[in-house]
């Protein structure tokens, strides 16, 4: 199989106060196998709303969300996911963490276990699994949502700016060993960040955002030999070109809200004419 | 290091007989120097005709009969509570219709309602049961509401990618997710519902350790020391059900909370 997703002509409204709210408007791509896809935008321009889409979440106000051909209505058992922050029971340990998704299969708990502890070992935390995650750091605690993800074998894996919430350096731990697991394993990666570097360091292509409602302004695609040095010129060559796109997605959206103010102000003044 | 650490917790958490000890001492120095003849008994004897109670066993079947009344109530309470508690916290819209009437039936003073249910009940254990899981309801329905409502929404979203039906979402997410608040619904409520059957005991006339003591007051020569008595029982199994009881539940959900 070449493609593992495809999002064609997704768009998406939340019901405001006043009508309709857009999020996303006519967005169309598709994932293909054994990929790392990033997705970056604006704040606000839906970026989550879409990843909650891919995940079965939640549902496209028109279009459709594909997995394997088939419309995903609901959450299927090969979409995984990693959260921003962390989403881990804390009344489980760090080995009943893992073993969570582990439990919709006909499996036995000694098989349960042992592919959790390799994961848990994988990720580096051999020696933790009995401890809760009060007792984790932020970046143990992301191990622990990665190891989670790993675990039911998925072939797409979503992640929403899972390494936002831990310090810089641990973030570029955690950005080298998600890169190596995506060497080791067969599976398509998806992830949003407001990152830019992060998003030229782990992706294949790099779809830009549009402001509100999020449309795709651009897929990029970077072609830049593994590992990713950030002073090579080509990255920053990339960087700069996808600044440039985000920039004047800026400055249109705070015109455009600029006008929309003007706007308003106009149909105040017209109104005390009238009064 | 450690062994020492922990016979200092240990040690620590009997400091409160210190103080305690004072207050019994205070007690009996007061009642035998100042109110010789008087009549608030020292608690030697309070505590002579605690035991002299306790080996009676008509005693303890009004103690048992208060106790089950009580914790019948409770568990009442706590089995309408939380299925309503679930309604409320997830749905906006069931909270928006039925918290209101929750709230303006919980402003309501309690003690006012017992002459109105003994009257259709008549004094017996039932007017007891039903007042007190009246009362216990209200703090266990509002701490769980809350809890539910506590529940990151990420928790929702991880249960759904990894497969877990409704009743896997209930049992393994919300069930632990709300559990300390639960516990301290329980807890809280536990307190109030003491009261409320003590008052019932004594103006309703069920039997109980509230009428107990009502009756040991109401002769012509009340007998003050059986009413401490009763009172220091009642102390005791608070005290008791709120350590080990509580003690342990609260225990158990420090290990990851």
């Amino acid at each position: 199989m070449t493609v593992q997703m495809e999002v064609i002509d997704v768009s998406k409204e939340f019901a405001g106060c006043d009508g309709d709210l857009p999020a996303l408007r006519d967005v169309s791509f598709d994932l293909r196998d054994r990929e790392f896809v990033s997705i970056v935008g604006p704040s606000g321009c839906g970026k989550s709303t879409l990843l909650r889409l891919l995940a079965g979440l939640d549902k496209p106000s028109s279009g459709c969300v594909k997995f394997h051909g088939e419309i995903m209505s609901k959450p299927v058992h090969k979409v995984s996911m990693v959260f921003q922050n962390f989403a881990l029971y804390p009344w489980r340990t760090v080995l009943e963490n893992v073993e969570l998704g582990l439990e919709a299969y006909k499996l036995s708990k000694e098989q349960r276990e042992k592919i959790a502890m390799e994961l848990i070992e994988a990720v580096g935390l051999r020696g933790h699994e009995r401890r809760y995650p009060k007792q984790l750091s932020g970046g143990m605690k992301q191990r622990v949502g990665i190891a989670r993800a790993l675990a039911v074998n998925p072939s797409v894996i979503l992640m929403d700016e899972a390494f936002s919430s831990v310090d810089e350096f641990t973030a570029q731990m955690l950005r080298g060993e998600m890169a190596e697991i995506y060497d080791d394993t067969e599976k398509t990666f998806v992830l949003v960040t407001h990152s830019l570097p992060e998003a030229i360091e782990l992706a294949d292509r790099i779809i830009v955002m549009s402001a509100r409602p999020g449309k795709v302004k651009k897929i990029i695609s970077v072609g830049l030999k593994r590992p990713r040095d950030p002073e090579d010129s080509n990255f920053i060559r990339i960087h700069q070109d996808v600044f440039k796109l985000l920039e004047e997605e800026l400055e249109n959206s705070i015109v455009r809200h600029h006008l929309s103010k003007m706007d308003e102000l106009q149909r105040l003044v017209d109104l005390e004419k009238h009064v | 290091m450690r062994i020492m650490e922990s016979i200092h917790m240990k040690r620590d958490r009997f400091l409160f007989l210190i103080p305690m000890v004072g207050i019994f001492v205070f007690w009996e120095a007061t009642s035998r120097i100042f109110l010789e003849g008087g009549n608030v008994p020292p608690p030697s004897e309070v505590v002579a005709t605690l035991f002299c109670c306790l080996s009676e066993p008509s005693f303890l079947v009004i103690v048992l009969r208060t106790f089950l009344n009580l914790s019948t109530g409770i568990i009442l309470a706590l089995l309408i509570a939380v299925p309503v508690a679930l309604a409320t916290g997830l749905r906006e819209k069931t909270d928006n219709v039925v918290t209101p009437l929750i709230m303006l039936a919980g402003s309501l003073p309690d003690l006012a309602l017992i002459p109105l249910f003994a009257h259709f009940l008549g004094p017996g254990d039932a007017v007891a049961i039903l007042m007190s899981s009246i009362c216990a309801f209200f703090p266990i329905y509002f701490t769980v509401r809350g809890g539910v409502k506590a529940i990151p929404i990420e928790y929702f979203h991880v249960s759904r990618i990894f497969g877990k039906d409704r009743v896997d979402t209930f049992m393994k997410m919300i069930l632990p997710a709300i559990s300390p608040y639960i516990i301290s619904g329980l807890r809280i409520s536990f307190d109030f519902v003491w009261e409320i059957v003590l008052a019932i005991e004594i103006f309703a006339g069920v039997s109980g350790i509230g009428s107990f003591i009502n009756r040991m007051m109401s002769t012509e020569f009340p007998k003050m020391e059986y009413a401490l008595a009763g009172i220091m029982v009642i102390g005791c199994i608070a005290v008791t059900a709120d350590r080990l009881l509580f003690g342990y539940l609260e225990s158990k959900i420090r290990r990851w909370a």
